[in-house]
């Protein structure tokens, strides 16, 4: 009985804390909400740190090509991403059309994107962590130079 | 009785200090570069808010083109052989005054310097009656100019003298249906 209270305990912890290290990154939220022709709700939440994992099985042509792009920009997106860190939260820019709106803004740790029109609202919400670390990740897949 | 009112005074000197500490210690207020641009015949609008820190910290990482370290360079050709820089340096040691004043049927252009601004107004009947105003700390005209290289102009440094020099309304630009406007203030939004 002991024995089996040991195996329990050891897999729950086991289990608790990969679901923490999974989400040590934060959680990427995607909610979709469509109103026509039906009304249709969508809402996804993922642990963040996917996101770089995901990046090392792209293939490797096709991030050779993102990373020789993306490299000379490093410095500027570390600069930019940390800036965001520190800042309070704001809205960084907003478009308003008839019927349609666009907002990104810096919300708690994350950067939120809202599209808006007549017939959808998506909404996705991504760690900033998250964002550096899969530029990161991304920058270092390519050939090195 | 002394010795009571001393302590007393000790006190009052210690409260003050607490209660003062968390300001002294606050660090600078963050500024917020604002864009707004609307157009109320077409029932649009952009809104743009960037924090100058951000600004700052970013400007010197970008090399690319006429863009290096914060400075852009400025080349004779591009600006019709006016030395943009000369032209800016003659402005800033001078006097508060009016420079160009032009006035036409329809037209009205006036660059002058006042209150430590550059200040450019113009009016244009021809274009729906659109109104522009610049107003520029002179600060950041100094700043532009604090490079030794006499082909280039310090951008980052001049975010940062707009970011000490305090709230602003730096553009506006209005005609019939559009208005656009650029400030400098401590709110992270626009409401």
């Amino acid at each position: 009985m002991v024995l089996f209270g040991k195996i329990v305990l050891g897999v729950v912890g086991t289990a608790v804390a990969g679901v923490g290290l999974l989400c040590s990154e934060g959680l990427v939220e995607v909610k979709v909400e469509e109103r026509q022709p039906q009304v249709h709700h969508l809402c996804v939440i993922a642990p963040a740190m996917l996101a770089p994992i995901a990046v090392h099985f792209a293939p490797q042509k096709d991030l050779s090509h993102a990373a020789a792009e993306i490299r000379p920009w490093m410095p500027t997106i570390r600069a930019a991403l940390d800036q965001l860190r520190e800042n309070d939260d704001m809205t960084l820019g907003q478009v308003k059309e008839p019927g349609e709106r666009v907002r990104v803004a810096k919300e708690g740790g994350s950067i939120v994107v809202e599209v808006e029109d007549k017939d959808d609202t998506v909404h996705v919400s991504t760690p900033i962590r998250a964002i550096s670390s899969t530029i990161e990740q991304l920058a270092a897949a390519g050939p090195a130079l | 009785m002394r010795k009571r009112l001393c302590g007393i005074g000790m006190i009052c000197v210690l409260a003050g200090m607490v209660a003062t500490a968390p300001a002294a210690m606050a660090g600078p207020t963050e500024r917020y570069l604002h864009v707004k641009v609307e157009d109320a015949s077409k029932g649009e609008s952009v809104n743009v808010n960037v924090p100058l820190s951000m600004a700052e910290k970013i400007l010197p990482t970008i090399n690319k083109g006429d863009m290096h370290n914060g400075h852009v360079k400025i080349g004779h050709a591009d600006m019709d052989d006016v030395d943009i820089r000369a032209l800016l340096d003659a402005v800033r040691t001078a006097p508060d005054n009016e420079f160009i004043t032009v006035k036409e049927k329809d037209q009205d252009v006036r660059v002058a310097k006042s209150n430590g601004n550059l200040v450019v107004h113009v009016r244009d009947g021809n274009k729906g009656g659109q109104k522009v105003d610049i107003t520029v700390p002179m600060k950041v005209v100094d700043a532009l100019l604090s490079t030794a290289k006499d082909n280039e102009l310090d951008v980052s440094a001049a975010i940062k003298a707009l970011s000490d020099a305090g709230d602003s309304l730096l553009v506006t630009v209005e005609d019939a249906s559009q208005h656009v406007r650029i400030w400098v203030d401590s709110k992270g939004g626009q409401e």
